[in-house]
């Protein structure tokens, strides 16, 4: 056994130090804000022990709460699917060999590598602005553009396109998933007499399921954990009207303007609970429509 | 050749030639298309980049790409716009995301190393533990890390943002990296092991050299990420000295009253730079890190 | 040059046995070959003897010396691979001196002993290059290269030919025993293909399911099968095996053997056309210097005969087919050998 023990000793020492990190850094926090979560806690006083009470009053009361849900809500509802219906849309342009793809996707890609930037938010700020560049060219066309940032109607739509405009990274997965389909069965399709529509519908998105269903559990959670863009388009309050408080942010100004670190840690624990629910929910129902190669029916 | 047999040949001939005139006219309209989707797709960027050359009174509303008059003044104003140099702000970045680089390769291929080759009690369990933090916000984990850290007198230090990149908090290199290992032989290991190799030196002297494409793509990954990284710098660092380029940019931002547009947009861009560069240089990397590994 | 002992040697899988108790002693400076269908435990036998796979049960010695805990390094033994395994980033003349600097060893000691593995598979010209930029045969050569600097006691192999093609396969099985002769160092070879088994093999041992079921020389094998599994393993193309009742076979009819007889088995070569039971050739396979012919017998038994190359046989025909009974095998109903005509052979 003494083999074992040399193999175990080996193995361990190699995990060392993901190990102490995700003792202290992920699960150590997680159960100790889970403990924070049922109590008052401004930093200055030690945690006072409240019970369901944070719970209660978010549930309850918070109508700041509620909104904050309803614009994150609404933001993953429609960035998502546009995100991802563009991503495919342009991979499958992009797929059938055509000349200089790699600039085209180059270009198409550009914007999510740099869109992380704080620097593209304040950029996106800046265009959006009531005589902002965008309202000018809304003009050239006859267009009286609003107020974006100012009108809480229209600046979660900012932070939407925002969003979509990065549709980089899933239109690069797609494009390798596509890859990943023999050509013969489209020739076969083309052999039975299959229209393009019928092919789409018959062919690419069945074998391109899993990664459709990949992507969409991958934005699904970035978008739900986004935060810079409305932290800066907002100027860091969720205004105007709270039409930008997305639960990110909400969260942040809690704990670290308002110190409520108890409240603020329930808070992070729903939305834990929100994502792990999303993510269940994706594999739960992706059993009806994703089939992966190599298995039955 | 009989009659008979030519003609279906002729009409073969101008069926093809039909054909081959769709085909192009096709290719091009979905040329004409991309081209037109493309431009607009980076009209933003090139607006910044045009914007960070014109005076500051004809960025607004101009959406014209070619500044009128071209300035460089906002880049020497800019860099020394504020009370504390964007030089520092620079150094500062450059500090916490080299050494942030160099902590995730390191323990992220430790861990891989250890996921994707080694065999020990428990592997399993802690495979899909590691997994699971995939889906962990950041927000879930920074009030009691931020806690831990006041406590231990770290905040105000770049301490919370550089040590934990050394316990391989990111899960998505360790996923990265144990797809790549897994896809080289064992039998390199094994033909090792009888060389005398200890499981460190199997680690450093083969599989650590046969797998410099997944570490250079988490080595850049995990660059930019550093380098846009704003929650964290928010959180932990109050001195404006210590401050990294996203925050500098939004003191930039956020000085409401006659906001430098102009050099905020030339920092912009000069923020921007070391990932432009790295995307032109190692594109091939890129895209293929993130078709391997779904990295966002 | 060692030689290695298994004394009730297991491996299980969880609760799933896959070795079942083998005893095994390999002879110092003996070319032992491991032979057997796949999934018959033979890599994992020679695994375990490596050091790469764990031993669930038993001892294993290498020279008298108990190993089961030594790690592979430890053992004083190479192994070539199927794969070669050679590190791609890495020289030819890195590759071979590896092994010996993670030893230590002088610098001037390891550059003697890679000039003379170069000198001795002429590679020479290749020291600089790396494993992809050589062919097939030459990988396996550097291969061969890295196992001998070692100058160990024991050599192991792993299917070291299956990826080349079928000449270069039977170049370098000449140049393994070429290089077994020159060195006399103990050899254990795993292939399952019998023929490399045959050809190389001091002894064999044919490995079935985790049991060994035999342990022998060639020549032991092929003429003194120890039971049906050995008969019809070794041997291409494979003996005729034939259900026996009542002292004789349904088509060839009573033959007046002990009522035990199960089987009796012929192989091709002692099959003789021209005399005996009818049947009907169904097909003939042309070799040049020899054909094979395919019987069906009137109750449906199928047979395989061989012929002489210059025989005037066509598919349909009738042929008369009939064997010596001296140079058949008889099996008992539990497959094991029995020894009617041995000691005449």
């Amino acid at each position: 056994m003494n083999r074992v023990i040399r193999k175990n000793l080996a193995g361990y020492a190699f995990l060392l130090p993901w190990l102490v990190g995700f003792l202290l850094l992920a699960i150590g926090p997680i159960l100790f804000s889970l403990y924070l979560s049922f109590t008052k806690y401004n930093v200055i006083n030690p945690p006072q022990w409240i019970g369901l009470d944070n719970y209660a009053y978010m549930f309850g009361r918070d109508a700041r709460f509620r909104k904050a849900l309803q614009v994150t809500f609404t933001f993953v509802a429609f960035a998502v699917p546009a995100k991802l219906v563009f991503a495919l849309a342009v991979a499958m342009l992009l797929d059938k060999g055509i000349r200089a793809i790699g600039i085209y996707r180059a270009l198409f890609y550009l914007p999510s590598i740099l869109g992380g930037s704080i620097a593209v938010a304040i950029l996106w700020r800046n265009l959006f602005n009531a005589d902002g560049v965008v309202n000018t060219i809304l003009g050239f066309v006859g267009i009286d553009g609003p107020a974006w940032l100012a009108d809480p109607r229209y600046s979660l739509w900012t932070l939407i396109v925002l969003a979509v405009w990065q549709f980089g990274s899933p239109m690069l997965i797609f494009l390798a998933g596509l890859r990943a389909i023999p050509q013969e069965l489209y020739e076969a399709a083309e052999i039975d007499a299959a229209g393009k529509v019928k092919q789409f519908f018959a062919i690419t998105v069945p074998l391109l399921a899993p990664v459709i269903f990949f992507n969409l559990v991958l934005q699904m959670i970035e978008a739900f954990k986004s935060f810079s863009g409305a932290f800066i388009i907002s100027g860091g309050s969720g205004a105007p009207l709270d039409s930008l408080l997305f639960y990110t942010v909400y969260l942040f100004n809690e704990a670290f303007s308002f110190l409520r670190m108890g409240y603020a840690s329930a808070l992070a624990w729903v939305l834990l609970a929100i994502i792990a629910a999303f993510t269940a929910i994706a594999f739960w129902t992706s059993k009806y429509w994703v089939h992966y190669e190599g298995e039955r029916g | 050749m009989d009659a008979a047999l030519t003609e279906p040949l002729a009409l073969a001939r101008s069926l093809r030639a039909a054909k081959a005139q769709r085909a192009k006219r096709a290719a091009l309209l979905k040329h004409v298309f991309l081209i037109a989707a493309s431009l607009v797709m980076i009209y933003p960027l090139l607006w910044m980049l045009a914007s960070s050359f014109k005076p500051n009174n004809q960025i607004f509303g101009d959406p014209s790409l070619w500044p009128r008059e071209v300035t460089w003044a906002n880049y020497p104003e800019g860099w020394n716009g504020m009370a504390v140099s964007f030089g520092v702000f620079f150094r500062n970045s450059l500090f916490v995301t080299i050494l942030s680089v160099i902590g995730n390769v390191l323990s992220c291929s430790f861990t891989a190393y250890a996921f994707a080759r080694l065999e020990f009690t428990g592997k399993r369990l802690w495979f899909a533990l590691m997994m699971m933090t995939l889906m962990i916000p950041y927000h879930v984990v920074l009030i009691p890390q931020y806690l831990t850290f006041l406590k231990l007198g770290w905040v105000d230090t770049y301490l919370p943002l550089i040590v934990p990149q050394f316990l391989a908090g990111d899960a998505f290199f360790i996923f990265l990296m144990v797809q790549f290992f897994r896809q080289l032989p064992r039998e390199l290991d094994e033909a090792a092991m009888i060389d005398g190799c200890s499981p460190f030196k199997i680690y450093w002297a083969i599989i650590m050299p046969l797998s410099i494409p997944a570490i250079a793509t988490a080595a850049i990954f995990s660059f930019i990420w550093t380098w846009d990284d704003f929650l964290g710098p928010l959180v932990y660092l109050n001195d404006v000295k210590d401050y990294t380029v996203p925050l500098a940019l939004r003191m930039f931002n956020s000085q409401d009253s006659v906001t430098q547009y102009g050099q905020m947009f030339a920092m912009s861009i000069l923020s921007l730079l070391p990932i432009f560069l790295f995307f032109i240089i190692f594109q091939r990397l890129i895209i293929r890190g993130i078709a391997m590994s779904g990295l966002k | 040059m060692a030689s290695v002992v298994l004394n009730d040697v297991r491996k299980a899988y969880g609760k799933h046995e896959v070795i079942h108790g083998v005893d095994l002693e390999v002879r110092s400076g003996e070319f032992m070959v491991l032979v057997g269908p796949s999934g018959c435990g033979k890599s994992t036998l020679l695994r375990m003897i490596a050091g790469l796979e764990e031993i669930s049960d038993g001892l294993i010695s290498i020279g008298g010396k108990v190993v089961n805990e030594l790690p592979a390094s430890q053992r004083n033994l190479s192994m070539v691979f199927q794969s070669y395994a050679l590190y791609p980033h890495m020289s030819v003349r890195r590759n071979l001196a590896f092994g010996l600097s993670n030893l230590r060893m002088p610098r001037d000691e390891i550059e003697r002993r890679v000039t003379e593995a170069a000198r001795i598979l002429q590679i020479g010209e290749l020291m600089e290059r790396k494993p992809r930029q050589l062919s097939g045969g030459q990988k396996q050569r550097v291969a061969i290269g890295r196992a001998i600097v070692r100058e160990p006691q024991l050599f192991l192999f792993d299917e070291p030919l299956s990826n080349l093609d079928a000449e270069l396969r039977v170049q370098m099985r000449v140049e393994l025993a070429n290089l077994y002769n020159r060195l006399g160092t103990t050899m254990i070879y795993v292939t399952h293909d019998q023929v490399e088994a045959m050809t190389m093999a001091s002894r064999i041992t044919v490995l079935n399911a985790g049991n060994i079921e035999q342990v022998g020389t060639p020549y032991e094998l092929y003429n003194f099968p120890r039971n049906r599994f050995v008969a019809t393993f070794i041997g291409s193309p494979k003996m005729n095996m034939l259900a026996a009742s009542g002292g004789g076979t349904a088509d060839f009819g009573a033959m007046g053997l002990p009522a035990d007889v199960a089987h009796v088995g012929v192989r091709p070569e002692h099959l003789v056309l021209g005399s005996g039971v009818a049947g009907k050739v169904t097909l003939v396979e042309y070799l040049g210097s020899e054909i094979f012919v395919h019987l069906t017998l009137p109750s449906g038994q199928q047979l395989l005969a061989q012929a002489d190359g210059k025989a005037q046989i066509r598919m349909g025909d009738a042929a008369l087919v009939s064997f010596d009974a001296k140079a058949a095998h008889y099996f008992g109903a539990d497959g094991t050998r029995l020894p009617l005509y041995d000691a005449a052979a």
